[in-house]
């Protein structure tokens, strides 16, 4: 085997460890905790995932890349087919509009920007749901995990760090 | 121009989601099966990843148990022996029953318990209530089967794969059942609403609940069978809604059962009928 060959191998690998993270956390989000407070705001573990790649190593994180990720995570939480992959690849579009270059600053101004995120992304959600049920949802839970997201941010974003070692 | 295709690919998966929304909607049978496949692939991996919190949650469980198996055993003594003395008085009963169900020519439906799994996966989520169970159809689970634990009724199945099956909690929005008050026999229907109680529908006026009612399954609909534990009235506000505490503690599920309930069929009425119509039949010849 050429040390071209080998290379691309290894990129290969390193290229899906960032689609696996999410994916762990995805099945992080939906394990039964069986704590009554945890089943109603269950931090969006998924979009701290899709943020952090996103910004840090957009090329393992591409649109279709994210679309499946919100699909999978709509089929394993048994939420309507389509609506974490729409929000995921909107909030992606989003970073991507800011540019990587605006976000890839010091890491309080990237929680920040994460707290706005989560706070539209969180809404949204409670939005297009309300559609879907045609009725006007309880919005408490909502603003639980959007609180609960913006705590985990660092604790996640630390373990991610230390994975995106291992891809750079 | 690679942005611009960027752009073009981002803007087909939303286009993508938006129709999935719209189209998912009608739960065809192509994406409840995809669905289904999905999510039966990821529950090994979710089974193993789980391992450490099951594990923990056992050990911990196993100490409590330890812990209180003293008091446990003087409560399930005294339990015992007040059951033995209903005992008798209820099997008297029942005699009754069956003699006068026998004499009004009822037929009970038939119960049957399918398999006992343990709950694999909660969706965790303010919006939707649903749990994966580690039977499927390999264990003859069925859509449209009934979920319960010894408290009570806990939902029932809506998206079965070989291995697993999507349980719709009784709290999801979506989930209706027809139910009825222990003490009036007024039927009802119990609806939803993703909070930890749930709210009666279609209360008649001229009726009226108290606290602490008992709601038990009316059998109607063929999914629950009759008689079966809901809950009770925890609260009627003033304006009327009425709000039910489930029998079952839904954040504490572990291991369900999934039952098959299937509706009494009227032999009896079904042949005198056939009769009639055999003499219609005749009287049409002649």
């Amino acid at each position: 085997m050429s040390i071209s060959q080998s290379n691309e191998k290894s990129f290969g690998l390193k290229s899906v460890i960032p689609f696996f993270t999410v994916v762990f956390l995805i099945i992080l989000m939906v394990l039964p905790y069986n704590m009554p407070l945890i089943s109603d705001i269950m931090p969006y573990l998924t979009l701290i995932g899709v943020y952090y790649w996103s910004v840090f190593k957009p090329e393992y994180m591409p649109v279709s890349v994210v679309f499946a990720i919100g699909i999978l995570q709509d089929i394993l939480l048994g939420s309507p087919l389509g609506l974490t992959s729409l929000l995921l690849v909107v909030v992606q579009q989003f970073i991507f509009f800011q540019g990587r270059r605006f976000l890839e600053r010091d890491f309080l101004f990237n929680w920040f920007v994460f707290v706005m995120i989560v706070i539209g992304f969180g809404t949204l959600t409670w939005i297009i749901v309300s559609l879907y049920f045609r009725v006007f949802l309880d919005y408490i839970g909502i603003i639980g995990q959007i609180l609960l997201t913006i705590a985990f941010y660092p604790l996640i974003t630390w373990l991610l760090g230390n994975t995106k070692k291992m891809v750079s | 121009m690679k942005g611009f295709g960027q752009r073009f690919t981002a803007f087909f998966f939303i286009i993508a989601s938006i129709a999935l929304l719209i189209f998912g909607r009608s739960q065809t049978r192509l994406i409840e099966e995809i669905r289904a496949q999905i999510f039966a692939t990821f529950i090994p991996v979710i089974q193993v990843v789980d391992f450490p919190r099951e594990a923990t949650s056992s050990l911990s469980d196993w100490f409590r148990n330890i812990a209180v198996v003293y008091s446990d055993n003087e409560f399930l003594r005294a339990e015992n022996a007040e059951l033995k003395s209903q005992l008798a008085a209820s099997t008297e009963l029942e005699v009754d029953n069956l003699r006068l169900k026998n004499l009004l020519k009822i037929k009970d439906g038939t119960v049957t318990t399918i398999t006992a799994s343990r709950i694999v996966s909660d969706s965790n989520s303010p919006f939707f209530k649903s749990m994966l169970i580690n039977s499927g159809t390999n264990d003859g689970v069925k859509k449209g089967h009934a979920v319960v634990n010894e408290d009570g009724i806990i939902g029932r199945i809506i998206n079965v794969a070989p291995n697993s099956a999507r349980v719709l909690l009784l709290n999801d929005i979506n989930s209706r059942i027809p139910v009825k008050f222990a003490k009036s026999g007024v039927n009802v229907i119990l609806a939803g609403d993703n909070s930890m109680t749930l709210k009666i529908n279609f209360m008649p006026n001229e009726e009226k609940a108290l606290v602490g009612d008992i709601i038990l399954t009316s059998g109607m609909g063929g999914v629950f069978p009759p008689d079966m534990a809901v809950g009770k009235v925890s609260e009627v506000t003033e304006i009327g809604e009425i709000r039910i505490k489930p029998a079952v503690d839904l954040n504490r599920l572990n291991y369900v059962s999934v039952i098959a309930y299937e509706i009494a069929s009227f032999p009896v009425l079904n042949q005198e009928q056939g009769e009639e119509n055999g003499e219609t039949g005749n009287n049409g010849d002649q």
